[in-house]
Order: C-alpha cells, then structure tokens, then sequence
C-alpha cells in the first residue's frame, strides 16, 4: 500500500538547534499511527514538522504526491492536511457551531453534509451546538477541536495528545471516536503521553527517543516488545 | 431638584455623552483584541472624521448628518492607510513600538486637521437649539438622533460580527490567533477589515461630538482617555463591554458635578480608570488581560 505522508530523515527545529536528528515515520490511507515516548523525545515536533511548523533542514516530507517539505501551514491546510493543537485548540469565545463554521473557513458551497458527518461522530455536541466552547468539559472541548479539524475534510488528520488531562472515560470516548474518524476515511497522525493505551487501540505506532527513530511496529508487536516496555512503559 | 430635574439635568447628558464615548471605544477594544496594542491615534482620527464631516456638510450645503456617512467611509480609508504606512511595518515587533508610532500618527493627524482647518472652535450648526419634551424627558433632535445612530451602528456591527463570515474571522483572530490561522484565516485580510471599522466608528464617534458640543483640533485627544477607560471598564476585547463602559463613564462625568468642581469631570475617567485596574484589570465583561 503507497503511503499517504512519508516523512524521510526529517531533521530539524525551531530555533537553530535541531530537535529532530533524522526522524522517518509513513502513514498510509486509512490508517491510526501512534507516536509515543519519553518527555523531550520530539514527538510534538515530529508532528508540527508535517504541518510546516518547524525549520526542516534535512530530510523529506512527502504528502499524497507532493513534496510538501516548507510549505507553509495554510497552503499545508488547503492540501488536506488539519492540524489540533495540544492546547487552545478551540475558539472559547464562539459556539461549538461557530467553531466548526471557523474550521470550513476556507470552504465555498454547501456545508450541510460536513456538519451532518461532524455531528454524527459528536452526537453529544449537537445538543451543545449553542454553547460557548469555553463552557464545555475538557472532553467534549476536545472534540469540538476534532470536529473543527474535520470540517475541512482532511486526508490527514493531527492530532496532539487529545487525551492529555482527560479522565479515563473521556480518554476511551476520543479513543473510539478516532477510531470512527479514521473509518470514514481520514488517516490519523496522533501523539500521546498514555503510551499503553494509544499502543493498544492504533493501527500502527513509532517510539521516538531523542529525536530519532527508536522503534517501529505494530501497536501490539510494540506493546510486546521487551525493551519497549522497559522504556516507559512501567516495566 | 426633582427626579425628573436629575434625569434631565445628569441622566440624559450622561447617556448621550456616554454614547458617544461608546462608540469610539467598541473600536479601541476591537483594535486591543484583534491587533492587541492600544491605539493612541484613536482620538485625532475622530478629529479627522468630524472635520470631514464639516467639509461634506460645507460642500453640499445640507444637514450635517450628511457628513456622518463620508466622514465614516474617509476615515475608513484613512486608517487603511495609516495601517499600510506605519503598522504594517512593525507587526513583528513589540507591540509598545506600535503604541508608539501610534502617538506620532495622532500627532500627524492632529497637525493635518490644525493646518486644513485652522485650530479655532467651530460648530456644525448655530444658534440654540430647544428641547423637545418626551414624557417629561427633555431632548433636543440632534440628541435624538445621536442615540438613534448609536443603537443603528451598535447593532449592525454586533450582526456583523455574528453572522457573517469575515464578522466571525475577526472574533476567531481576537479569541485565539493561532488556531484562526491554522484555519486558514488570513491575517492581512483580518486587520484592513479591523481598521476600515475602526476608521469608521472614529469618524462617527468624532462627528457626534462635534454635533453635540463643539469642532476643535483637541476634542479627539480629550476623548482618548474616557475611551480608554470605557474600553478598559467594559472588558478588552468586548464591544457590549465598550457600549457598557461608555455609558457608564458618560453618566459617572456628568453626575461629578455633583459633588466636584466641573473643571474636575474629564479627571472621572481617569479615576474610573484606575479603580477598574486596580479591582478588576478583565473589566465587567472579562475582557482579556493586559
């Protein structure tokens, strides 16, 4: 299967020191792909060097056909590439319904079947859909996050520790939904700090260390993997 | 003094001059939450509006509400320009570079307005007018009609902001700039929008005052700290907290006299200034920080 984002020895950072020493990470069409390890590893910059976030200096990312290496995010955006920040990642001044009108910004014609898919993954949101999104949990903010992503139809989605600071519940309820997210035809790209779940539920997963490829595999074949567990998974 | 002597006497002044102040202050608070710096040429360019207001009004002979909507549409342009010439230039920078440059432009604009229009008072129209009664409420035309295009600019501006597109990219840059970006909101297009308004309410904000008291080069520098106070009151970034503010700062400077000597009324908003910063710097609404 050819893949759908190809990061190849990507290295580089936001100032003149480069955080990322030659990370190469794939996702393919359809696809959930975890990136875990420890604190410092590089994870949240792997991830904003696809979005155009970083200094890349060495390397290639290639996405769909195109070689999107220094692009910048609002032509990354237009490609079909959406980005969810870790933190205000939602307009908490607007409604829920605002905030996913802000995420079509860029989209001309009918909207209706975008808020119809983006309300059928939140059915809890619909009910909300007048609400301030600063009033909301940190649960369902996030999937005000999620949804504003999705009303731009990406091919790939990012999504930066959703689950951080979320109760257990709400962790399996993002957990689930990405999972919905990723069957109606959006590749997932995620980060996250609860190493053992997000191994357990993903498609595919990479552990960083240092800025650098350290692992790669299946969730299951990773969360069996000896030296993985040693590293921060709690032994 | 009768009740009715106190709203005729305090009341109605307050509300109109505080209208008044709200209108220039929705934009102070509008350029502080979306270009988040505090806009000091803010008071010369509604100088600027009520003298081209003037001009409009000497060039077609007619009412001076004649003058409101090319005052607006001028000043609009003006601040465009302004935006294009100076700011733009600096939006990289710290934004107490802005706030300075801003200064000097209020200085520029002042020195444009006392050159092309010399620096004496002058007055839309002469002669005293009398107040007609509305249930024991006096209130002259032009009083009126100031509240009448207050609530007009008022609420097409909250429309604007709530149901159109761009409205709502401007609230989407004042609430969180990042994410606006992320979703493609572009930047440049966001801020000319911010100051073709603000331009505009300068000019109303301007045009008002001169329609209610008096045209001189000064008036929009006096008007500069009761705005602020006003946006500051209302919450930064908030245009119901401006409307608030305004009207609260109008009543409080004309109820001073009360107690104060009148010579002491402009010093209202500063003192207001300084208790909401001090009790609550987010202001009534819970603007942003500053």
């Amino acid at each position: 299967m050819s893949a759908l984002l190809s990061m190849q020895a990507v290295r580089g950072g936001y100032g003149d020191a480069d955080i990322l020493q030659g990370v190469s990470i794939t996702v393919a069409p359809r696809e959930i792909v975890v990136i875990v390890g420890p604190n410092g590893a590089g994870k949240s910059t792997a991830m904003k060097a696809v979005f155009g976030l970083l200094h890349v200096r060495g390397g290639q990312i290639l996405f769909d056909g195109d070689d999107i290496t220094g692009w910048a995010p609002n032509r990354i955006v237009k490609r079909g590439v959406c980005y969810v920040p870790q933190v205000d990642n939602v307009f908490r001044e607007m409604t829920v319904h605002e905030n996913f009108e802000m995420g079509a910004f860029l989209r001309k014609g009918d909207l209706d079947a975008a808020y119809d898919r983006v309300y059928g993954l939140f059915p809890d949101l619909r009910a909300k859909r007048k609400a301030l999104a600063g009033d909301l949990s940190g649960g369902q903010r996030q999937m005000v996050a999620m949804g504003r992503a999705l009303m731009l139809d990406p091919k790939l989605l990012l999504l930066d520790e959703p689950t951080a600071g979320l109760s257990p519940k709400y962790m399996e309820q993002i957990f689930t939904i990405t999972r919905d997210v990723r069957d109606s035809g959006v590749s997932i790209m995620l980060v996250e700090q609860h190493a053992k779940q997000a191994l357990a539920f993903c498609d595919r997963g990479y552990v960083l260390a240092t800025g650098a490829n350290r692992h790669e595999g299946t969730g299951a074949a990773l969360l069996a993997d000896r030296e993985v567990a040693q590293m921060f998974l709690g032994g | 003094m009768t009740f009715i002597d106190f709203i005729n006497f305090h009341i109605v002044p307050g509300v109109v001059l505080g209208s008044i102040y709200a209108v220039g202050a929705i934009g102070i608070t509008m350029v502080f939450g979306i270009l988040r710096f505090a806009h000091l040429a803010h008071g010369d360019l509604a100088t600027m509006g009520a003298f081209i207001a003037l001009s409009t009004m000497g060039l077609f002979g007619a009412s001076p509400w004649v003058g409101l909507p090319v005052a607006m549409i001028f000043a609009a342009a003006i601040a465009v320009g302004i935006d294009k010439t100076f700011y733009d230039y600096l939006r990289d920078r710290p934004k107490i570079l802005t706030v300075m440059a801003s200064l000097g432009v209020a200085l520029m604009l002042r020195s444009v307005v006392q050159v092309v229009w010399g620096v004496d008072s002058t007055t839309y129209q002469r002669g005293i007018v009398r107040p007609d009664e509305y249930f024991g409420i006096l209130l002259r035309d032009r009083e009126l009609y100031t509240l009448l295009a207050v609530a007009t600019i008022v609420i097409g501006l909250e429309a604007f902001l709530r149901k159109s597109k761009w409205g709502k990219a401007m609230r989407a840059m004042s609430d969180n700039p990042d994410l606006a970006r992320l979703s493609g909101v572009d930047n440049r297009h966001v801020t000319m929008l911010t100051w073709a308004i603000v331009g505009a309410l300068c000019a109303a904000a301007g045009f008002l005052l001169g329609l209610n008291n008096e045209l001189n080069s000064m008036m929009g520098w006096h008007l500069l700290l009761p705005m602020f106070a006003a946006a500051i009151l209302g919450g930064v970034g908030r245009v119901e907290g401006a409307l608030l503010g305004g009207l609260i700062v109008g009543i409080a400077e004309e109820l001073s006299v009360l107690i104060l000597p009148g010579q002491y009324k402009a010093a209202t908003a500063f003192v207001i200034l300084l208790l909401i910063l001090l009790v609550r710097p987010r202001g009534l609404l819970n603007g942003k920080v500053l």
